[in-house]
């Protein structure tokens, strides 16, 4: 069951809510058709607030019926066929809501989807002989998708899956030397990428008890003692996420993440960003087992 | 990729028909096209009303119509300059609502950054834009699928940001750079930009194990560019596009032809366009490859042409003086 709704986020539940269409869906801004992402974030934020769960029933029924016959799921209803890394977090909202037939077909699909490997290359100090999962079937690995599925497969208890290990140590492989995670690769031609805060924390909430926290030390260090120069709201809300997971102080993360959120202009309104603060002030743990 | 690798691929991608259009033939006949090389010193300079005349010198119609601007945003690293700067993005911006345009959109899929802070929904774009002014995240959004007309990469369509669908007029905003996979990342190359990544990823994976040159040549006959202005006021030199040095090179390149601007900001920074593949690909189906074609306009090129570092595989594409 969800948790008690937190009364200092209703009026943030309240802006979200007002973004959801009337035909049931949610936008990624305002004007925009129901689309998958925003949809599941909003009921992961409607869930982890502790929303009943009459709210997010229609929510809930839309993104069953946008899941496909081999269980995938993709943008939007006009093209369930593209952006099915989108999979991963329907199967998350599937879990957290007991939805076991639709959770199952969701993680078959993801089973199935593979990234594809190549040659190790001497410019990029990685091992492309991993696979983990990708953006689009039939393309490399990439940080992001690879985190969203191996939380679903942590989350149904499947840490121990042959995918799911390899899938760990392609992001343990990706990571920068000295902390965080670009979109992919750490380095090119022995100089380091710049990490970004959203691969990042979702990579450390991804990994966040399945592996060893030495090795997660430089990149949550980095969130740590940098935490001062994120200024983005979706920057804000990952970076709270993964340090709260981690037992780590956030509340000044948190203050900001609660005012810029108060304070967000219409036109920079992201739903999906926007429900990922709210789960980030909730506290509940949504992506961790 | 070098060409032998690129038509290998391009033969297991492209049906025969294709395959024998890219290997065959004249370029296209020749057509002026008039290139304005706009002195820009350094951003402070507010250049509205020179870019509106000479926009509307070119015949650019934007009365009453929808404009969407096209910058480049690949990631923001303080020291480099990766991204279309924000005073030149408000200062065609402005000059559009000027010539009358009735809506101006400034959008981009940002090819490495998901999270649209780094893009065009930074507070240092924003706050210089009129009111006016949208600024829209295409990466995430609808999209509208259009068959793709050129056939290179096998995909049979588009996903465009549904903005760029509806747009009636596409004006392009890129860097000047060196780009580590295909020499230089200009208007063309800046096409990958009305792709939502929520469909193609970040970066766009699968546009490059299709072929990046392919890809660039597809989007360019799919999607029309209508104006191009190329922010050379400070260019990225050696191993762009976001790991190299900043080149300054003080001008803005303006045209109504994409592939004219792209040929001439190549001469400018030290390279022969007619030995960049695409570039020579594209002079196949666009005008403005072959500096005879191209009518330069405003402040002498020779003012402004440099030799831009790069890595040592793109040094055979270097060529001039050309001017």
């Amino acid at each position: 069951m969800p948790p008690t709704t937190n009364p200092d986020l209703a009026p943030l539940i309240g802006r979200l809510t007002s973004f959801f269409l009337p035909a049931a869906g949610v936008p990624y801004y305002k004007g925009g058709g129901p689309s998958a992402e925003p949809t599941f974030l909003a009921v992961l934020a409607l869930f982890a607030s502790g929303v009943p769960a009459e709210r997010t029933k229609p929510l809930l029924d839309w993104a069953q019926k946008l899941q496909n016959p081999d269980g995938s799921v993709g943008v939007d209803p006009e093209h369930r066929d593209q952006g099915v890394w989108l999979t991963a977090q329907a199967a998350i909202a599937f879990h957290h809501y007991g939805l076991n037939e639709n959770l199952k077909r969701a993680q078959d699909f993801l089973l199935s989807l593979r990234s594809v490997t190549v040659a190790n290359n001497p410019r990029l100090k990685q091992d492309n002989t991993l696979a983990g999962w990708p953006w689009v079937p039939g393309t490399f690995g990439w940080v992001e998708p690879t985190a969203w599925s191996l939380i679903v497969l942590h989350l149904s208890g499947q840490a121990g899956h042959p995918r799911a290990v390899e899938g760990r140590k392609l992001l343990l492989d990706r990571r920068i030397p000295s902390g965080g995670w670009n979109y992919g690769n750490p380095s090119l031609d022995d100089k380091e990428l710049l990490p970004f805060w959203d691969t990042t924390g979702l990579a450390l909430a991804a990994l966040c008890g399945q592996a060893d926290i030495d090795r997660l030390r430089p990149s949550l260090d980095l969130v740590e003692k940098r935490q001062d120069k994120i200024e983005s709201l979706c920057g804000l809300a990952w970076a709270v996420i993964c340090l709260q997971a981690y037992g780590k102080e956030a509340s000044r993360l948190r203050t900001r993440l609660r005012n810029l959120m108060g304070s967000l202009a219409e036109e920079n309104f992201h739903a999906g960003n926007f429900a990922l603060g709210l789960i980030a002030l909730s506290e509940k743990k949504v992506f961790i087992p | 990729m070098n060409r032998r690798e690129f038509l290998k691929n391009a033969v297991v991608l492209t049906n025969a028909a294709a395959f024998g259009e890219m290997t065959s033939g004249a370029q296209r006949a020749s057509v002026p096209c008039p290139v304005t090389l706009l002195p820009m010193p350094d951003y402070g300079r507010d250049m509205e009303k020179e870019i509106a005349a000479i926009m509307a010198g070119d015949g650019l119609a934007l009365k009453g119509k929808k404009v969407l601007l096209k910058p480049n945003f690949v990631e923001a690293h303080p020291e480099r300059p990766i991204n279309t700067n924000p005073s030149v993005i408000a200062g065609v911006a402005h000059a559009c609502l000027r010539l009358g345009a009735a809506q101006v959109i400034v959008g981009e899929a940002s090819g490495h950054r998901r999270d649209p802070w780094f893009s065009v929904l930074n507070p240092s774009l924003r706050s210089i834009l009129d009111k006016k002014v949208r600024c829209v995240d295409l990466n995430h959004g609808d999209a509208v699928a259009v068959p793709n007309k050129g056939g290179l990469t096998g995909l049979p369509h588009f996903y465009l940001a549904r903005p760029v669908a509806e747009a009636d007029v596409l004006i392009s905003l890129p860097k000047m750079k060196t780009h580590h996979w295909v020499g230089v990342t200009l208007c063309l190359k800046n096409l990958f930009g009305v792709l939502p990544g929520i469909y193609y990823g970040w970066p766009k994976n699968l546009l490059h194990l299709r072929g990046i040159e392919r890809s660039i040549l597809d989007l360019a006959r799919t999607v029309k560019v209508h104006y191009s202005i190329i922010d050379g006021v400070i260019g990225m030199e050696g191993d762009g596009p976001i790991m190299g040095k900043a080149k300054p090179v003080g001008v803005l390149v303006l045209s109504p032809f994409p592939l004219a601007a792209d040929s001439t900001a190549a001469r400018l920074m030290g390279f022969d366009p007619q030995k960049i593949f695409y570039l020579v690909q594209a002079g196949r189906f666009l005008p403005g490859l072959r500096q005879q074609d191209v009518v330069i306009r405003g402040e002498r090129p020779a003012r402004f042409a440099a030799q831009f570092d790069c890595l040592e595989e793109f040094k055979k594409m270097r060529g001039g003086p050309f001017f």
